[in-house]
């Protein structure tokens, strides 16, 4: 993310960082986004957003 | 003066001591809450010390005890919560000075699990504001130190539940963890804690951070201990969304079964990355010994572990999500650091949420995959030990890589622990982690280890 980008997404969320703190935020944002923006949706099997961990169900899932 | 090995028994010790009379309720309270006027003005772990309540909840334990009544092994233990749980007619401040005047109601369902249970509340510890935001210099509340060395971190957001913990002035606490906040600070402190399955202890009267990544939990100098606090929190509440029906096991009896036969699964991509050669050398001998026990210990892969970073993404999201109003009302309300945190939420697109969350169901499938074939994981909890405040203050650190976030993404079980100490004295932890709901294999590892070694028989200087 560069800090144009930044500061775009705040114009848009109508939030105010400091601009000294600017470079500390795009790096938190940065490795937050990295696997996401790495990610092709497309490119894997159907997976939901919904996370769920109901115990019974799991045990299929996660090996118990 | 009370002896300090009166002030690092165990709770099984101290117990016993109480039910066979060598000390009475009343008398333990009043060591501790004289330890802590002595100690806490320069480890800041405590908020609120309620004194009152304190001995109150001791001579009610005294009674109980006097009538014969020995069936929870938590009567008359001096412990302290973390101060995002609710405590009816108490202080209750997030660490904030947003809540700097909020007396709650009622209590939390964790803290009336353990009061019921007999426990003595000595206070309201410390913790990050909001369970996020270190407290800077000139903050309302100062931050907790670290009683292995007061220039540094006791870890975070359960900041005062370590340092007390570590500084013998309480025999156990609540602490709670939404990217590793019950395990740093344990891991900093040289103590134990333990992140159970979510779902597993409620989440009600806990200030929320993040929906889908809060955890309560235990946290005390031993596993042992924390096995005996989980007994008394674990189950089913009504009232917590998330909370589990899953039937509550005995935590405690399982404990001496040993680890012979059972398999460790170590994760080496992503859990070592800028790790401390200390903090590996410490790890590496954890291994050896528990091979030593009779585990199998072999490397196991997680595809996706690598995705793990994104569980930043629903952090930032969600708690920006719950504060938003306060965030754009009374902003001058929040530390500087956190207000930047929680804004950096607001800049994460819906879209973006949506694929983090999906990420992890990947993640969950994929650790799933690897506990089929092993009992346990086991990564180190932290690469690095406790950074100083000087660190930490200046502007240009960000936020650390966590080892922990990845098993807040997936809810399973992970307890940290001792496993050594840098050559200049910081403690090392290794982190272990099960099953969904399989909290008592995780305990029956960590107390076998613990049995092993005398890690957790050490004690800072104060």
């Amino acid at each position: 993310m560069t800090l144009e980008e930044l500061r775009n997404r705040m114009k848009a969320a109508r939030v105010e960082i400091a601009e000294n703190r600017l470079e500390v935020v795009r790096r938190l944002l940065t490795d937050a986004l990295r696997p996401i923006q790495a990610m092709d949706s497309r490119a894997h099997r159907p997976l939901e957003p919904a996370v769920t961990f109901d115990a019974v169900r799991s045990r299929g899932d996660r090996g118990q | 003066m009370a002896s300090e090995e009166l002030f690092y028994a165990t709770i099984r010790d101290v117990g016993a001591r109480l039910r066979r009379r060598a000390i009475s309720p009343v008398e333990l309270t009043r060591a501790h809450l004289e330890r802590i006027e002595r100690l806490d003005p320069k480890l800041h772990a405590f908020v609120t010390v309620t004194a009152d309540r304190a001995l109150a909840d001791a001579k009610g334990a005294e009674a109980a005890l006097g009538r014969g009544d020995i069936s929870s092994p938590l009567l008359g233990i001096p412990i302290g919560y973390k101060d995002i749980y609710a405590t009816r007619g108490i202080l209750t401040t997030g660490g904030s000075a947003l809540l700097a005047d909020w007396i709650p109601d009622e209590d939390s369902t964790c803290v009336t699990r353990l009061q019921r249970a007999g426990a003595v509340m000595l206070g309201k510890l410390i913790t990050h504001e909001f369970a996020f935001g270190i407290q800077f210099p000139g903050h309302r509340y100062p931050p907790a130190r670290n009683p292995w060395d007061l220039e540094r971190m006791p870890g975070g957001s359960s900041s005062g539940s370590g340092a007390a913990l570590a500084a013998g002035m309480a025999f156990g606490a609540l602490g709670s963890d939404t990217g590793g906040s019950i395990r740093g600070p344990a891991s900093f402190c040289g103590i134990a804690g333990l992140k159970p399955t979510y779902g597993r202890c409620s989440r009600t009267g806990v200030l929320t951070l993040s929906w889908t990544l809060d955890h309560t939990g235990p946290m005390a100098r031993t596993v042992e201990d924390c096995a005996y606090l989980l007994q008394a929190l674990a189950g089913y509440d009504a009232t917590d969304p998330a909370s589990s029906r899953e039937p509550v096991p005995d935590y405690v009896a399982p404990l001496g079964r040993g680890v012979r036969g059972l398999r460790v699964g170590v994760v080496r991509e992503y859990f070592f990355e800028g790790i401390d050669p200390e903090v590996e050398k410490a790890f590496e001998q954890a291994l050896a010994t528990l091979r030593q026990l009779g585990a199998s210990v072999e490397d196991v892969q997680i595809a996706s572990i690598q995705s793990s970073g994104a569980f930043m993404a629903i952090l930032l999201a969600e708690a920006f999500a719950y504060h938003e109003r306060d965030l754009r009302e009374r902003p001058e309300l929040f530390g500087e650091l956190l207000r930047e945190r929680m804004l950096a939420g607001a800049l994460i697109t819906g879209s973006e949420y949506v694929q983090a969350q999906r990420l992890r169901a990947r993640l969950q499938s994929d650790m799933g995959a690897a506990l089929k074939r092993v009992d346990v994981l086991a990564t180190p909890t932290s690469p690095k030990p406790a950074p100083t405040f000087a660190t930490v203050y200046d502007p240009e650190y960000g936020f650390p890589r966590s080892n922990t976030g990845p098993f807040n993404m997936t809810g399973l079980p992970a307890l940290a622990m001792p496993c050594g100490f840098t050559a200049s004295g910081l403690p090392i932890s290794i982190q272990i982690t099960g099953r969904p709901f399989d909290e008592t294999t995780v305990l029956r590892v960590g107390h076998t280890y613990e049995q092993a070694t005398d890690w957790h028989k050490r004690h800072p200087a104060l």
